[in-house]
């Protein structure tokens, strides 16, 4: 279980300092499909990179099962995430000199999976494994991006606008890879959009506000990405 | 103007080497037109036979330092290039889209040349403040008449002028050719890799871990990184050596003038090479920091394949400084009767080799501290 504790964050010094985070308190349970909802400046993308462990916030708390993350030193929490954290990004971030399978191999080392082309089957890439990045479509290099993050095989997965950068069938695909997977495997997600549609098939969906949480709520029926609006 | 003074200062390796290549090869040349002079006036057989060694020195000195220094300042000038396009291809490409023409945007590159003339002119004017010393010192013992410092215009012409007209004309060359890309190729980032065919893999490499995997793959993508990172451990060794190994066939000056050159040379191709390879891959560091990899993995993967290549580098400058001096003693020296015969110095190699180590390991800490404070906003800021 996640618990977030009145997390402060801001950036710049002085004059130029703004607020980002002003207070966010939260509880995740282990498992839910978390969808985080806000416009352009909200603070959500900031508040994903606190919780994951990637930025230390001003004050406030970070707890997973009890063990305080903000507390930890840069090399615990690189540690942490080595154990428990998969990132999917809106850009991909793939390596450009390495093939669909070494890509992936970076995740699968860190949890010493040998088995991780089984993700890579998941994801409809079994056959494109010698490819580069610069051969496959948008569509592919997410999905190249959610095995890698997979392969690690994470407790808790945080995606940053995974279907941002993607047409509308494309990124239905690609959710419904992630939904998939996660009944299969077993993990936490937590996703950051500004699409109101992706939010009806979260189970718990955080609305920010200027740096705040302004709603949160559980959706009754879960809709599937061929589902939902774009 | 695409690229200014500013882009041009960074070229500071460029003018480094020309300024040690200049200064070398402007002492021996003015020396060697200087000694001519006086060829008529040598009356003794001895002293006839110290004029020929000495014109020998002076020509092999100007060919092997010139010509090996020349070779690593156009080969770093294209590699700067190519790097600068690399790294502004979207502006560039924006620039194309526009209307530019590839010649119009390639002409703004003469000012690369503006290194090669800071560093020859500086190189130059040394050479003349140091050469009374050094014409001294080439006829310590007196067995050659006087001879006579002289100022002549055509050294002035081929190691300042024509070496900075030259580079400023294959910087515009390069450039030109290196844009002849569809707009596109430059404006995205995706498309900047070839498409390569997947080659036939063995089991053995198919069983590499990632870093492994990483490791080989830093070092193929930029093949010109693991040509400086030889270089800057050739020079060392080679330089270092022979500055102590000619104790007994050169004057001291010599042999401090060789070290500060070769200690120069190596560092600043060493800072080069590295920076680039740490500033190409920042953002695989910062992914791999953000998937949970440690520092020292980053290392090993980014960094860690160099290391061998770098004694090669060694080892290649141990057997050069020993086949250099060797072909001086046998050949230029061969009629004289008081040089000393030549033997290879086992004690200077492993001082030198040592602290070739040790060098290199503090930059690599220092760098690997470097790859520490890279974070994920690294990639974010786009």
């Amino acid at each position: 279980m996640i618990k977030v504790r009145d997390i402060l964050k801001s950036y710049g010094n002085g004059e130029s300092r703004f607020q980002v985070l002003k207070g966010v308190s939260l509880d995740i349970e282990d498992n839910d499909f978390v969808v985080i909802l806000g416009a352009s400046g909200s603070g959500k993308s900031t508040f994903l990179n606190v919780i994951s462990g990637l930025e230390r916030p001003d004050s406030g708390k970070v707890f997973y099962d009890g063990k305080d993350i903000t507390a930890l030193s840069d090399n615990e929490v690189t540690l942490f995430r080595k154990a428990n954290v998969g990132f999917i990004f809106q850009q991909y971030y793939l390596l450009p000199n390495m093939n669909v399978d070494k890509n992936v191999k970076m995740g699968a080392d860190l949890a010493d999976n040998k088995d991780y082309k089984t993700v890579i089957e998941a994801v409809g890439l079994g056959e494109k494994l010698h490819k580069y990045p610069s051969e496959l479509s948008g569509g592919e290099q997410q999905r190249v991006s959610i095995a890698r993050a997979l392969a690690k095989r994470p407790r808790i997965l945080f995606l940053d606008e995974p279907t941002g950068a993607l047409d509308e069938e494309t990124g239905r695909q690609v959710l419904d890879y992630i939904c998939k997977l996660q009944k299969e495997y077993d993990f936490t997600i937590i996703l950051v959009t500004h699409n109101l549609n992706i939010a009806e098939m979260a189970n718990t969906v955080i609305k920010m506000n200027s740096g705040k949480i302004s709603e949160i709520y559980t959706n009754e029926t879960k809709k599937t990405a061929y589902e939902i609006g774009w | 103007m695409i690229v200014g003074i500013k882009n041009a200062s960074k070229l500071i390796v460029i003018s480094i080497i020309a300024c040690c290549a200049v200064l070398v090869c402007t002492m021996f040349l003015n020396f060697y037109f200087d000694v001519r002079l006086i060829e008529s006036e040598i009356t003794s057989e001895l002293s006839m036979v110290f004029y020929n060694a000495q014109v020998s020195t002076a020509k092999v000195v100007c060919f092997v330092s010139g010509g090996c220094l020349l070779l690593t300042a156009v080969v770093m000038l294209l590699f700067y290039i190519k790097h600068y396009i690399d790294t502004h291809k979207k502006e560039l490409g924006i620039l194309k889209a526009l209307g530019y023409s590839n010649i119009k945007i390639a002409k703004s590159f003469w000012a690369f040349g503006i290194s090669t003339f800071i560093g020859t002119a500086i190189g130059y004017a040394g050479a003349f403040f140091i050469m009374p010393w050094f014409y001294e010192l080439q006829n310590e013992d007196k067995m050659l008449p006087e001879i006579t410092l002289n100022f002549h215009p055509s050294i002035l012409f081929y190691f300042v002028v024509l070496p900075t007209v030259c580079f400023s004309a294959l910087s515009v060359y390069y450039a030109w050719y290196k844009l002849k890309k569809p707009v596109l190729l430059l404006l995205k980032d995706n498309l900047q890799v070839v498409s390569k065919p997947p080659k036939h893999r063995t089991e053995k490499n198919r069983e590499l871990s990632f870093i492994e995997d990483l490791k080989r793959s830093t070092l193929k993508s930029k093949k010109t990184l693991v040509f400086f990172i030889v270089f800057a451990s050739f020079c060392f060794s080679a330089m270092t050596q022979m500055s102590f190994s000619m104790k007994d066939l050169s004057s001291e000056m010599m042999g401090v003038m060789m070290l500060v050159i070769g200690l120069v040379l190596a560092f600043t191709t060493l800072f080069l090479a590295i920076t680039t390879v740490i500033n190409g891959n920042t953002k695989t560091i910062a992914m791999m920091r953000v998937f949970g990899y440690s520092q020292k993995e980053c290392c090993r993967a980014i960094l860690g394949g160099y290391r061998p290549l770098s004694y090669i580098g060694f080892i290649i400058g141990t057997v050069y400084q020993y086949g250099l001096l060797r072909l001086m003693v046998d050949i230029v020296f061969k009629d004289m009767e008081s040089v000393p015969a030549y033997k290879f110095d086992v004690s200077v190699m492993p001082i030198s080799l040592i602290a070739f180590i040790a060098i290199y390991e503090i930059l690599m800490y220092i760098y690997s501290e470097k790859i520490k404070k890279i974070s994920i906003k690294e990639i974010m800021i786009e």
